[in-house]
């Protein structure tokens, strides 16, 4: 069974008289493991079908099948709930609280889990996902003490802290140069290969797409191609030939 | 999420907006304050009619002249001076009637001794006074019967009067004090009653022949009013309907026609005060209410304002697994924590204020314990009634287009 089961999703919105088709007729399986990469043109149905694998949205039609269950027709705090315990963002944009520390900014999903109500354990939980990230040694800054890679790491342990079983990334090297951008993907690529996360990753770069595992292509709310990448890059080899830079 | 981390994120966001927590928070406070503060008024009045009940004895009867309680119709009823001395001699035969003493007063004058100089008014009135208001002396003594026929220019004094004139201290009796040109000998010096328990001073008076104030100082034959004692207290009521019998035969008042004089019990007094005490009390509240309500408007507007500011951090909350319930509550407690705060701070005001009014301006004022949690219940109403609906607007965010928010 695979972890996501998506089947003739369709997504329309009605914007005045004119219908948006934003999503035709989806269908794809993605398995525990992977690391998708996702491209296409601007205005393909990237970033909605996304919204909805992420459960912030639902489906005008279709069914999506997350860990064998039919989630596309839950109540918003079951899919709420889901967000919280599965499922891990990663923006373009950050979307990092202004004025909170790094440390606070992780904390944030456990705050929504019941399950984590004590004080000393938040702490604890976030310290040891910044360490996964690379900045344990930044957890005082605030974000505009930070540079953008950082500010990207701190994200994405922020997407870690609930142990989800899916990370979601919607350009995540948008904003970034490329050396930074390939530290951000080796983080990616560590927590894909070292603790199983699957890894769904929006990218307009071809270059990016290929530290994917497989490439599923968009165009006009439908999947163009489908292909296993064949010569994979490695991230963490690429760093290490990289001329040595002043680090962090 | 548990409440007391909502309000810690609450705390920590108005934190934040420093100023404009505080100006938000003004609002409340001001509100809170005024409410208080009049309500204080209003019961500091409620209280002082009691204690003047309390302490003048309850079987005391007052007549007035002139009769305000016929209605406002026939203009100048209620300052009609048509009671006289001869009235009084008629009632001292009204059986149940112990003591009576006439009342007229002579206010404005200043009061000199020395280059010591002080304001109170003069109060004339009869030799029964200290029987009546149980009030003894401290030195001297009261004026006789004598004094009060021939209109002697003598006078006793309460302690705060002889104080304010004589800061040296010593013996008074026997002193000379002018009230305004007239010359008065101090023959007597009434114990200290202190202030009562709403700030009024019980101690800043004079007294003085009736006759005196009468010919001497105002040049009148009227009086202003009496106040009787009856024997016992338990046939006060017949004895003041008798007065009123005597009275209304003395004035010639025709069956139907309403009364020139008013004779009522303390009770009566209290009963009718109490009225208009809680009139005005309900009046001024409301007023405040109404700043209240505008506290309340502007903790509104600046909720409205937050929501939009932080619509990305509520897309991002909503992203990672807030509920609407959850979002919904943070703001509510951050407009709670506003009106709470606020309000608390505003309960301390209306207490300063309050006191300063009775400190001040000797205004009776009592800030009761059921009215402090009675505006506290209101700030907390307050803030949850006007944070419900920007909270409820930022819980109804559609977590992508907040995320998209610019
Ligand atoms: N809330 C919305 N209301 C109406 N139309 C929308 C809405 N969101 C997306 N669309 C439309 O759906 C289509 C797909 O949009 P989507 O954001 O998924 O594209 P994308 O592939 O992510 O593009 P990009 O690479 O530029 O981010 C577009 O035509 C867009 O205009
Ligand atoms: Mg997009």
């Amino acid at each position: 069974m695979s972890l996501i089961s998506v089947r003739d999703l369709k997504k329309t919105y009605i914007v005045g008289d004119i219908e948006v088709r934003a999503l035709r007729h989806v269908s794809l399986d993605v398995e525990a493991g992977e690391f998708l990469a996702v491209t296409g043109p601007s205005g393909s149905g990237k970033s909605t079908f996304m919204h909805i694998l992420g459960c912030l949205d639902r489906p005008t039609s279709g069914q999506y099948f997350l860990d064998g269950k039919d989630v596309s027709r839950l109540s918003k705090n079951d899919l709420a709930r889901i967000r919280n315990h599965q499922i891990g963002f990663v923006f373009q944009g950050f979307n990092l609280l202004s004025r909170t520390t790094a440390l606070e900014n992780v904390e944030l999903p456990l705050l929504y889990n019941s399950a984590a109500s004590k004080g000393s354990d938040r702490k604890r939980r976030a310290m040891e996902s910044l360490k996964l990230v690379g900045l344990e040694q930044r957890t005082h800054h605030l974000p505009n003490q930070l540079s953008g890679g950082q500010q990207q790491r701190v994200a994405i342990a922020r997407s870690l802290i609930n142990n989800p079983s899916i990370l979601l990334a919607d350009e995540p090297t948008g904003n970034l140069d490329t050396k930074t951008s390939i530290e951000v993907m080796d983080v990616f690529q560590t927590l894909n290969k070292e603790r199983g996360i699957t890894v769904l990753l929006i990218t307009h770069e071809r270059d990016i797409a290929e530290y994917g595992t497989r490439i599923v292509a968009f165009r006009d709310g439908v999947i163009k191609t489908d292909e296993k990448i064949a010569n994979r890059r490695i991230a963490s080899v690429e760093l290490a030939a990289l001329p040595p830079v002043s680090v962090d | 999420m548990t409440i007391f981390m909502t309000f810690r994120i609450a705390l920590k966001a108005l934190n934040r907006n420093k100023m404009r927590t505080a100006l938000t928070m003004l609002g409340m406070i001001i509100g809170v304050g005024a409410v208080i503060t009049m309500v204080a008024l209003g019961n500091g009045a409620q209280v002082s009619i009691e204690q003047a009940v309390q302490s003048a004895g309850t079987n005391v009867i007052m007549v007035n002249s002139g009769n305000f309680s016929s209605g406002g119709v026939r203009q100048g009823q209620g300052m009609s001076n048509t009671m006289t001395p001869d009235d009084a001699v008629a009632i001292r035969e009204v059986p149940g009637v112990q003591f009576l003493v006439e009342t007229i007063n002579n206010r404005g004058g200043q009061i000199v001794a020395g280059n010591q100089n002080w304001n109170t008014h003069v109060e004339g009135t009869n030799v029964d006074l200290p029987l009546i208001k149980n009030w003894p002396l401290e030195s001297g003594q009261f004026f006789t019967p004598t004094d009060v026929l021939s209109a002697s220019k003598v006078c006793v004094i309460g302690t705060t009067v002889k104080n304010m004139l004589f800061p040296d201290g010593g013996d008074v009796v026997e002193q000379i004090i002018r009230i305004g040109k007239h010359p008065f000998k101090i023959i007597g010096v009434l114990i200290s009653k202190g202030q009562s328990s709403v700030g009024q001073d019980q101690d800043d008076v004079i007294y003085a022949p009736f006759t005196t104030v009468q010919k001497k100082m105002r040049g009148v034959t009227y009086i202003e009013s009496m106040t009787v004692s009856a024997a016992s207290a338990d046939n006060i009521r017949q004895t003041s309907d008798a007065i009123a019998a005597v009275l209304r035969v003395r004035h010639k008042i025709q069956p139907g026609d309403s009364d020139d004089f008013m004779v009522r019990t303390l009770e009566d007094i209290a009963a009718m005060r109490t009225e208009t005490t809680k009139t005005m009390t309900y009046l001024l509240a409301s007023i405040a209410g109404v700043s209240l309500l505008v506290g309340g408007i502007g903790i509104m507007n600046i909720m409205l304002v937050s929501v939009t500011e932080r619509t990305r951090e509520i897309g991002l909350r909503l992203a990672i697994g807030a509920r609407g319930g959850d979002v919904l509550m943070q703001f509510l407690v951050e407009a709670v924590v506003i009106s709470l705060l606020g309000g608390s701070i505003g309960i301390g005001l209306g207490y300063g204020l309050s006191r300063g009014l009775t400190q001040f301006l000797q205004w009776p004022t009592y800030v009761s314990p059921q009215a402090v949690l009675v505006a506290f219940g209101f700030a907390a109403g307050i803030g949850i009634f006007f944070g419900f609906y920007p909270a409820r607007k930022a819980s109804a965010l559609d977590p992508i287009e907040a995320l998209r928010y610019e």
